[in-house]
């Protein structure tokens, strides 16, 4: 059980090398993540300068299998040397999942307030929506359109300004 | 243990993004374009309404048209409740009119007015609009300042007042920008064929008992300017610098160099720095030089070393480093019916909706004309490798008060982006239009309205 108080600043680098926080997920499984990585998500870094280091941090919103991936994440993101391109590459790579994958990223990334994840997975879904007609966006989030046939067609005409 | 909570998105009807947070679905539709966004608001009747909401079609407006002209309509039509952005990014998308209303005094009233001239320059700054110098009949230089106090009410006759005569001195050709609440004017040619170098910066002032009035006083700047010129072109570019391009210079030899003026915080002192690249424009005058946006302008136009009028389109970025001249390419063929271009002796302001707005200037055959038609730039900063398509091209219909056709007229544009107030020009005489000894120079203000349905 360590003993020893945090460092007084959050922003500057860990006082000794690869300090270690533990995270608990939602369903009880432990991970462990460097300081510097942590510092990635806004909330963890509150919760790191309240003194609560030593005992795992409960991250109730969180499933492992989630949770994995993120301490993947900011794990990368807190590498030093890595340039732009690599790492963009690797970022494509993180977010190549299936659909309800990203879902889950992006609201483990607002949980945990971790800015560059959040704005990597919505430009993932932008990506998703670009291009596509309703019909097509229809299809591939799976959404149930409850527009009445008459709906649909007024719809259709009150917004076709946008397609000449 | 207790049912665990997890962060799968998963509702009962299976669908995850209608499940988002609406700050999430936000960022991420402004990523979008915005018939991408029309789309997605036609899949359901929830993402519906927060597809069409007014608040997320204000951000697309600002994202695409930039915050002052959002700004100056809000401001110029408050209304209880909402604001239908969703309309108007609409109306203005489909922009194809302009009213004009003729501003000018009619005979009979007691105001002194502004001679008729041309090359001189109009700007409008600090809620007024401000007149200077130009060329007259004869061939004669003028050298009065004129002040019009507008404000918010863009149509009303204007009361003009000649504030200032002698100094700067006589020119036409000259350039005046705006600068935050600045005015600066460099270069012109005088009625003995001088071409100038000098650098002059304006303020409007109040004045107690003489109303509104404007201060002029010389530039100090390094010993490096830009060789003397006139009927050159400028603009103000990152809200902090002018840049110049080509004219006329000594021996009437037609330029090709590009200038950029720095100034100081308090518009003290300015440093004057050539920028040299490769590819450049070819030499001209008569062209116009439009700021889109940021550390890009528009260059189209003028004549040419060989007497030729042109029809090129080039984009200066200086953004990074020294900067880069790009030439954008575009079929002839693929411009709509009445749109001809090329251009000399026009007018082009950047106006609402993101669009270059040129008006009049001669045709190849030295006809003065008197149309509308915008260049949608938008799409420009971001494929400046692949052409303009033909549909960024579109002539104006032209409503109420018409013009006659002019060149080397000015214009200038109010802060909405929607009103434009044109003055002066040559036109062509009741003789041949191809006789110099035909001209007619004009004195009148109109304004040119870009028709929105609100």
């Amino acid at each position: 059980m360590s003993s020893s108080p945090p460092p007084s600043s959050a922003a500057a680098s860990p006082s000794c090398p690869k300090k270690m926080i533990a995270l608990r997920s939602s369903d009880g499984e432990t991970f462990e993540i460097e300081e510097a990585a942590a510092l990635q998500s806004k909330t963890l870094e509150n919760m790191i300068d309240e003194d609560c280091a030593g005992t795992p941090i409960p991250l109730p919103n969180v499933t492992g299998k989630i949770l994995a991936k993120v301490v993947e994440f900011c794990s990368k993101h807190a590498e030093p040397g890595v340039d732009d391109e690599s790492l963009r590459a690797w970022d494509a790579e993180f977010v190549n999942v299936e659909q309800a994958t990203v879902f889950d990223y992006i609201l483990a990334a607002n949980f945990l307030e971790i800015p560059t994840l959040l704005n990597l997975t919505c430009n993932v879904v932008a990506d998703m929506i670009r291009g596509k007609t309703p019909d097509e966006i229809r299809k591939f989030f799976n959404i149930k359109s409850i527009f009445s046939p008459e709906e649909e067609e007024e719809v259709r005409r009150e917004n076709h300004w946008a397609f000449e | 243990m207790a049912e665990a909570r997890t962060s799968t998105s998963t509702t009962t009807d299976g669908s995850p993004i209608s499940n988002l947070a609406p700050d999430h679905l936000f960022s991420i539709l402004l990523l979008l374009p915005f018939d991408s966004i029309v789309c997605f608001s036609m899949t359901c009747k929830k993402l519906r309404t927060l597809a069409c909401s007014d608040a997320l079609w204000e951000s697309i407006c600002r994202r695409d048209w930039g915050p002052t002209l959002v700004d100056a309509l809000k401001s110029s039509y408050y209304r209880e409740g909402e604001f239908p952005w969703m309309k108007i990014y609409n109306h203005v998308l489909h922009l194809d009119s302009v009213a004009c209303h003729n501003l000018s005094e009619t005979g009979g009233g007691e105001m002194v007015l502004p001679s008729p001239r041309a090359s001189h320059s109009l700007n409008f700054v600090s809620d007024c609009l401000v007149l200077f110098g130009g060329g007259c009949e004869g061939g004669r230089h003028l050298d009065d300042t004129w002040v019009a106090y507008i404000g918010q009410d863009f149509r009303r006759r204007l009361r003009w007042q000649r504030v200032n005569s002698g100094s700067p001195s006589g020119r036409f050709g000259h350039t005046c920008v705006v600068i935050g609440d600045f005015l600066v004017l460099f270069g012109g040619i005088n009625d003995h064929g001088n071409r100038q170098n000098d650098t002059w910066v304006g303020q409007v002032a109040g004045h107690e008992t003489l109303g509104i009035t404007l201060l002029w006083r010389l530039l100090d700047v390094d010993s490096i300017v830009p060789p003397a010129r006139g009927a050159h072109a400028a603009c103000c570019i990152d809200d902090r610098k002018m840049v110049v391009y080509g004219g006329i210079g000594l021996y009437g030899v037609r330029l090709g160099d590009t200038w950029v003026l720095e100034l100081s915080e308090n518009f003290c002192l300015g440093r004057w720095h050539e920028v040299v690249t490769q590819p450049s424009p070819p030499a001209r005058s008569g062209h116009s030089l439009t700021c889109i946006g940021g550390s890009l302008a528009v260059l189209f136009g003028g004549r040419g070393l060989g007497y030729e009028v042109l029809n090129d389109v080039w984009l200066l970025d200086l953004s990074e480093g020294n900067g880069t001249w790009v030439e954008l390419f575009y079929e002839l063929s693929d411009i709509p019916d009445g749109v001809c271009l090329p251009r000399v002796g026009h007018s082009a302001n950047l106006v609402l909706g993101g669009r270059l707005l040129i008006h009049g200037g001669e045709d190849s055959c030295r006809n003065r004309k008197n149309d509308f038609w915008v260049l949608d730039i938008k799409a420009i900063p971001s494929i400046r490798f692949q052409p303009i398509e033909g549909k960024s091209w579109k002539r104006l219909n032209s409503k109420g008060y018409k013009p006659n056709g002019r060149s080397f007229h000015r214009t200038c544009a109010d802060h909405s982006g929607r009103y434009l107030y044109v003055y002066g020009g040559m036109m062509d005489g009741l003789i041949q239009p191809a006789e110099s000894s035909g001209l007619r120079f004009d004195g009148e203000l109109f304004l040119a309205e870009l028709m929105l349905r609100l």
